[in-house]
């Protein structure tokens, strides 16, 4: 069979169609991470530009896992209907049909994560939060987006470099250059570039 | 091309594979093609991916042990214990794990039910009785129990915890003029505490639950008790036992155990002597006069007609041994003497307690450090209500027999298991026109109800607990419900699989329903307003481990941190002055039958009364014996070679009481004339994990009972017959047997 396989190897015919399976699981691959960035239909198009650009409700309030653990997941029906229930539009905009309809029928809305990691990234909102960072520096400026899009791709490049950056001896992290805090500075980068540090 | 593939080829193929791997794998995991479903409602205090941990009460035994219990999405997942409980102290034991086997058994009674009597509450392919009627009904039904029956027609039999629901009770049956609850529990029966209460007061003059501080002592000499199974707190006396091993870096605290067959406790001792059954506290007394002999001092009343001799023969030890004995025990800096179940539970318990006791006294220990205390009183509680001795069963029973009660109200005991069948309760179920049981699950005196109410279990349940005995400091154990109850999530709309109601709230329901003095003494909205109404009694309190200005802080701290206890030391020290200058009049136990064998019932360390429908427990092997799932007979080797009996050999045990039938078991730490079975299987009801394994012990058992009215459990003197079956246990260690040939090498 292998050798058969070498021979067709041999004549032109046999390497335009290994050439062609090659491509095809290439393209493939290439679909599939194109997928990855690009965003998801969601069941209701929420425009996040009306919650937190008009509205100014804080992201924690929908999302207050982000400050306590890993996840800072997503607000349940009876937290959207909390305030829906009270809003003409809810009765009268047929965007929001899915959402009048999951209440009645206490049927959880099926979200689709746009913003994620790989299963074997251990992330954990809490640290970030934690270390003073803004929802919007990794999230981006949701207050000018509806249905939620990623700003940039999530690899591990893009972590490392925050992580570096934020660890490096420099002006900006240690302006009187200090020993202590260079040391300091130096702890932490191992800890933060460290593999386990996000992988299991 | 040759025929084999080159290196060079192989080389190229692998490379080839490795790519296509690696970009295959790259092209996004399903992760990201899944939908996540948020709750519909969020429970309170619950945030995605973390747990959430509750504080409550283990209500396995009425120890009270702090329990925290790791939830995930509305469900119980483990139990550990409270760091900041004074009993546990973050400790738990087996059934304080197994809690959760109880919250998800499938045998749980799924709702309020009528039933004919005897009829079983599961089928035989194991599935429950649907729930019959609605909670309403049943309110209807316990209203109309209550205002319909004259109040002394009205009984209510309850289990050992002292707890809110037995305030409650309590408090109902003032309102209506009914006798008090009456509590029971099989542990109280095999640990004697009303003997040891009442050898306590007849002692020190003073009335309460003796607590004995090993953690500080140095030699603790334990008749019979086994601390570290079943005996009033395990798991606190598990911690004091630690600290006597360890406390004192420079020396290790020395523990000797008198008792007839080795228990697990008797296990862990330095020196187990064998002792005959019911010689217990002759052999105190011995010693007593002993110690006094080598200190040179005149004789106390108490010691003056003592023969050590024939006490050393009597009890099957030299005369020797108890010198050595006496000598250490009065050499050592801080001594103590415990006197536990299996001394207490003969004829002469009482005498036997106070005999024991007096060698505290004797050694000057009473309210020091390593010495013998009383507990001290729970918050709320005016005094420590005991459970109630035999002797008041057998009131009760022969009360019901007599057909003056007219309604019997059951909560948190299985007396048909738990009695020994000998006390005829059966026969008096029969005069009784109506039964209303609480149980969570189907156990046999469920099974003889007309209604089977069902109270939540405990980690779906509110409430608290007077701690009796095993913290030092003043202490009210507080529960709360981990999970809201076992759902099944067939479908979108949840259902509740065990449709349970708390028992206080059935009650007060009732109470409302039914009008009069008992509507306006329990104007109760529900079981939580009780509680709090309770709980206003420590309000004003300033030594408490936290204070709150009003009631709403108050409870809100109160389960968070699991109760409140005191922080002093509130053990009680007795005087204790004139103990030596009486005069114990200790008679030999007297014995019932004419077998050739003492009969030692012990409870099982494991499972106790009512494990037996918890799998983990079932499995987790005896720790001396190693079986699983059974009951067997310990006899010791010697014994079963001149009876001609191995291993697995089915033997008819016969007391004048009744006769079981058990495997046998070459246990060589044992008297050769005694034999011992362990309590707690035997089940002909409580699912499908009890029912129809091992045999009960207590069908053995007569009604004696001692001078404090205690059953003298340890009385009996039974025969062995070979029945030539042979039924083999299932056992961890091997058949073989670490102790095959103990029997031919002694």
């Amino acid at each position: 069979m292998i050798k058969r396989f070498f021979n067709a190897l041999n004549r032109p015919l046999g390497r335009v169609g290994v050439l062609i399976v090659l491509l095809a699981l290439l393209s493939g691959a290439v679909w599939g991470i194109a997928q990855t960035q690009t965003t998801p239909q969601q069941p209701i198009d929420f425009p996040h530009n009306i919650h937190v650009g008009v509205l100014k409700i804080p992201c924690l309030y929908c999302h207050p896992g982000a400050l306590r653990g890993p996840s800072p997941g997503l607000p349940t029906i009876t937290k959207c209907w909390g305030c829906h229930q009270q809003l003409a539009i809810t009765k009268t905009s047929p965007k929001l049909v899915p959402l009048v309809q999951a209440v009645q029928n206490n049927t959880p809305l099926q979200w689709v994560p746009v913003m994620w990691v790989p299963d074997f990234v251990h992330f954990v909102h809490r640290p970030h939060i934690a270390a003073g960072l803004n929802c919007e520096t990794c999230h981006g400026d949701v207050s000018k987006m509806t249905v939620y899009q990623t700003p940039q791709v999530i690899n591990m490049g893009w972590c490392l470099n925050c992580h570096r950056a934020k660890t490096e001896n420099n002006a900006q992290n240690n302006p009187t250059n200090d020993p202590a805090v260079a040391a300091n500075l130096a702890e932490e980068r191992i800890k933060l570039t460290d593999c386990s540090t996000c992988h299991y | 091309m040759s025929d084999k593939i080159s290196r060079r080829d192989f080389l190229k193929l692998a490379g080839v594979g490795a790519a296509t791997t690696a970009v295959l794998t790259g092209c996004g995991p399903a992760a990201r093609y899944i939908t996540r479903e948020p709750y519909t409602k969020m429970p309170e205090y619950t945030y995605n991916g973390l747990s959430t941990y509750y504080a409550t009460t283990c209500r396995e035994c009425s120890a009270g042990c702090g329990l925290v219990v790791r939830t995930y999405q509305g469900r119980a997942l483990k139990v550990e214990g409270n760091p900041n409980n004074p009993v546990n102290q973050g400790k738990t034991c087996a059934r304080g794990q197994a809690t959760l086997e109880g919250l998800y058994n499938p045998q749980r009674v799924r709702g309020p039910i009528q039933h004919s009597r005897g009829q079983s509450l599961y089928d035989s392919n194991n599935q429950n009785v649907e729930s019959n009627m609605s909670w309403d009904d049943a309110i209807l039904v316990v209203a109309d129990a209550l205002s319909k029956n004259q109040p002394n027609e009205i009984a209510f039999l309850m289990g050992m915890a002292p707890d809110h629901l037995f305030d409650l009770v309590t408090d109902l049956t003032k309102a209506v003029g009914a006798p008090a609850p009456v509590r029971f529990g099989a542990l109280g029966m095999f640990e004697a505490r009303t003997t040891l209460m009442q050898a306590a007061n007849d002692l020190l003059g003073q009335s309460g639950l003796p607590f004995f501080d090993m953690g500080s002592a140095d030699m603790v000499f334990s008749f019979g008790a086994n601390f570290l199974e079943t005996w009033l707190s395990p798991v606190a006396q598990t911690r004091e036992y630690s600290q006597l091993r360890r406390a004192n870096p420079l020396k290790r605290g020395y523990f000797v155990q008198f008792e007839a067959r080795m228990s697990q406790t008797g296990a862990k001792a330095d020196e187990w002597i064998p002792i005959a059954p019911g010689t217990e506290g002759s052999v105190a007394l011995a010693l007593g006069r002993l110690m006094v002999e080598a200190g040179g001092a005149t004789l106390p009343t108490v010691y003056a007609n003592v023969d050590v001799n024939s006490i050393a023969t009597a009890a099957g030890i030299t005369l020797d041994t108890l010198k050595r004995l006496a000598n250490m025990f009065a050499g050592a800096n801080h001594p103590l003497a415990v006197p536990g179940g299996a001394a207490l539970g003969q004829s002469n318990g009482l005498k036997t307690a106070e005999a024991v006791l007096t060698l505290n006294a004797l050694v000057k220990n009473i309210g020091k450090d390593g010495g013998l205390f009383l507990s001290p009183l729970a918050p709320l509680a005016d005094e420590y209500h005991r459970p109630a001795s035999m002797k008041e069963m057998i009131d009760f029973v022969a009360q019901l027999q007599s057909g003056s009660i007219k309604v019997l109200f059951v909560h948190g005991v299985n007396p048909l298991f738990e009695l020994p069948m000998s006390l005829g309760l059966m026969d008096a179920l029969k005069n009784v026109p109506q039964i209303i049981s609480f149980a969570t699950f189907p156990d046999e005196t469920a099974t003889q109800a007309d209604y089977i109410f069902p109270d939540r279990h405990v980690l779906e349940s509110w409430g608290y607990q007077k701690i009796a005995t095993g913290a030092s400091s003043s202490t009210l154990s507080g529960a709360q419900p981990v999970v809201s109850g076992v759902y099944s999530v067939n479908g979108a709309q949840p259902q509740i699989f065990y449709d349970a109601r708390a028992t206080a709230d059935v009650l007060l329901a009732a109470a409302e329903k039914a009008g009069g003095a008992l509507a306006s003494a329990l104007k109760f909205k529900d079981e939580l307003e009780y509680i709090q109404n309770q709980l206003n009694g420590l309000l004003s309190a300033t030594d408490g481990f936290f204070s709150a200005a009003e009631i709403n802080t108050f409870t809100a701290y109160f389960q968070q941190n699991g109760g409140w206890w005191k922080l002093g030391d509130d053990r009680v020290v007795p005087s204790g002055s004139d103990v030596l200058n009486n005069n114990l009049d200790l008679s030999p136990a007297q014995f019932i039958g004419d077998g050739d064998f003492f009969f030692v019932p012990f409870v099982a360390p494991v499972m106790a009364e009512a494990g037996a429908n918890k799998p983990w427990l079932q499995e987790i092997p005896d720790p001396t014996t190693t079986v699983v799932w059974n009951t067997w007979v310990e006899i010791n080797p010697a014994t079963a070679s001149k009876l001609g009996l191995d291993n697995d050999d089915v033997v008819l045990i016969l007391s004048d009481a009744g006769a079981v039938e058990a495997s046998v078991y070459k246990y060589p730490a044992i008297r050769p004339d005694t034999i011992a079975m362990p309590f707690g299987q035997g089940h002909t009801a409580y699912g499908q994990f009890a029912q129809g394994r091992g045999v009960n012990p207590a069908d053995l058992l007569s009604n004696a009972v001692n001078e404090a009215g205690d059953l003298a459990f340890g009385s009996m003197k039974v025969r062995v017959q070979k029945t030539g079956k042979k039924r083999q246990l299932s056992r961890l260690e091997s058949i073989l047997g670490v102790y095959e040939n103990f029997g031919q090498q002694q």
